[in-house]
């Protein structure tokens, strides 16, 4: 196995080849050594541009742009935040409004984000902020602000992923911060952290090809003004969802993956309607 | 002598960390950031403190240390780069890495040399970073390659780490650039 880690998207990604062109590269041979490097270079320079496009912090991003934008603009934005836009959108309508990307002021009031403007827009869960057009392009309907952060890194993995498989990898893992997708039939084992003891491992399972993504609240939990306050939120009334359990949910795609967490969190609920919309299964430990 | 199994335990207990993965000894991370380079030479910095000064203004963080390891990436004379080796602590983990700077001193590569959790109150002692810190290629108990499977659970920001590569970027700008 070749494995390298870098920071991106604000937390460490893990990007390991266990085989390309079927063979499990040998770390010993320089031509294998190569061709390794210079497909997890290929899968890092990817995260790195969904980085760019998607962060909160960047001033320079869609994210950011979008969010500087005042109400009725339409603006333009990468094909890759296009699609995130959208997915988004779906999954917030499959879940009752639970996934919700316009939960940013929340999160900037709680300081989880630094806020991007100096007037905080008045945050309304129920009122859609944007709408995906033809093109491209994006119209914000409404003033607020937007975070990706709850599928961004779901995101990236798939398009690492794929990065991966078009420079002949056959077999690998990338994880985004417990954010995971594995390419090729050969299994990787996934130790998942224990909620009430995030240093050790709950379990270990071994997951095929497809994604995998946990949430819970034991790193973002934190106090703010006397009130339990953590990074993950109900998108319907914009409370804070700071429980002790860890959330696992398993699917095809590690952007649905990523968001299809929150749907469990903020419901206990393994056998939501939203899991079977999207080819996915969840678990509680 | 009926205490020394529960000595050895305890030793063992300070020197095993939760989870750790060694990715890249800091030679294999020079040699993937300057693969044309036909050599590569200590160039240890030490700041002064009217540099360190212009390091915080900068980045807008304490420069934290007065000695920095970088070494020079050459292809004949031409110099290519520089790679700067340090290591973070952050609440729970200790991470060392390699930041690889252009000649202008642009950040052009970051690589994570090794990553480790403590179980949690490990991590402010001394004692335990001390036997980690500054053993970026073999050593520390782990080699490179070997590891833990992949880990999931809630996301562990790395802002220490990016707070890291910012002090360093700043350092370039004010001590190598070219």
């Amino acid at each position: 196995m070749i494995r390298r880690a870098q920071p991106w998207l604000g937390t460490l990604v893990e990007v390991s080849i266990g085989a390309m062109g079927g063979a499990a590269p040998d770390p010993q041979n320089p031509a294998d050594l190569q061709a390794a490097n210079q497909a997890i270079n290929l899968a890092f320079a990817r995260i790195g541009q969904v980085h760019r496009l998607m962060s909160f912090h960047d001033a320079a991003s869609d994210v950011s742009r979008f969010n500087r934008a005042d109400a009725g603009e339409m603006l333009a934005v990468d094909p890759h935040t296009w699609a995130v836009l959208e997915l988004a959108q779906q999954i917030h309508d499959s879940s009752e409004g639970i996934f919700n990307i316009a939960c940013a002021p929340r999160l900037v009031a709680w300081d989880c984000l630094p806020s991007p403007a100096s007037v905080r827009p008045v945050y309304e869960p129920s009122a859609a902020v944007l709408r995906c057009e033809a093109d491209g392009m994006v119209r914000k309907l409404a003033a607020g602000w937007i975070d990706l952060g709850g599928i961004a890194k779901g995101f990236a993995v798939d398009v690492a992923v794929e990065a991966l498989r078009s420079a002949g990898v056959t077999g690998a893992c990338v994880n985004a911060g417990g954010d995971l997708r594995v390419l090729g039939s050969e299994p990787w084992p996934v130790a998942i952290r224990d909620p009430l003891a995030p240093f050790r491992t709950a379990k270990t399972v071994q997951q095929g090809e497809g994604a995998m993504a946990t949430s819970a609240a034991y790193f973002s939990a934190k106090r703010h003004i006397g009130q339990q306050v953590c990074a993950l939120v109900d998108g319907r009334n914009g409370e804070p969802l700071p429980g002790s359990t860890s959330i696992t949910v398993q699917a095809p795609r590690c952007a649905v993956a990523d968001a299809l967490t929150k749907v469990v969190v903020a419901t206990a609920d393994t056998q939501h309607p939203a899991l079977e919309a999207w080819n996915a299964t969840a678990f509680i430990i | 002598m009926r205490y020394q199994p529960l000595l050895a335990l305890s030793a063992c207990a300070l020197c095993a960390p939760a989870f750790a993965t060694q990715y890249l000894s800091a030679e294999q991370a020079q040699q993937l950031m300057f693969p044309d380079a036909t050599a590569f030479r200590p160039q240890p910095l030490a700041l002064n403190a009217a540099q360190m000064q212009q390091i915080e203004k900068l980045s807008g963080l304490p420069a934290r240390s007065v000695n920095w390891r970088v070494v020079g990436a050459f292809k004949g004379d031409a110099l290519l780069g520089y790679m700067v080796l340090d290591d973070v602590t952050g609440k729970f983990e200790l991470i060392s890495y390699a930041v690889g700077l252009n000649p202008d001193a642009t950040v052009k590569q970051v690589e994570v040399l090794t990553y480790r959790e403590s179980h949690g109150g490990e991590i402010r002692l001394p004692a335990w970073r001390r036997q980690f810190v500054g053993k970026s290629a073999a050593g520390g108990g782990l080699t490179v390659g070997e590891g833990i499977a992949n880990i999931s659970g809630a996301t562990l920001s790395c802002t220490h780490l990016t707070d890291g590569v910012r002090r360093i970027a700043a350092i370039g700008q004010v001590m190598l650039k070219k």
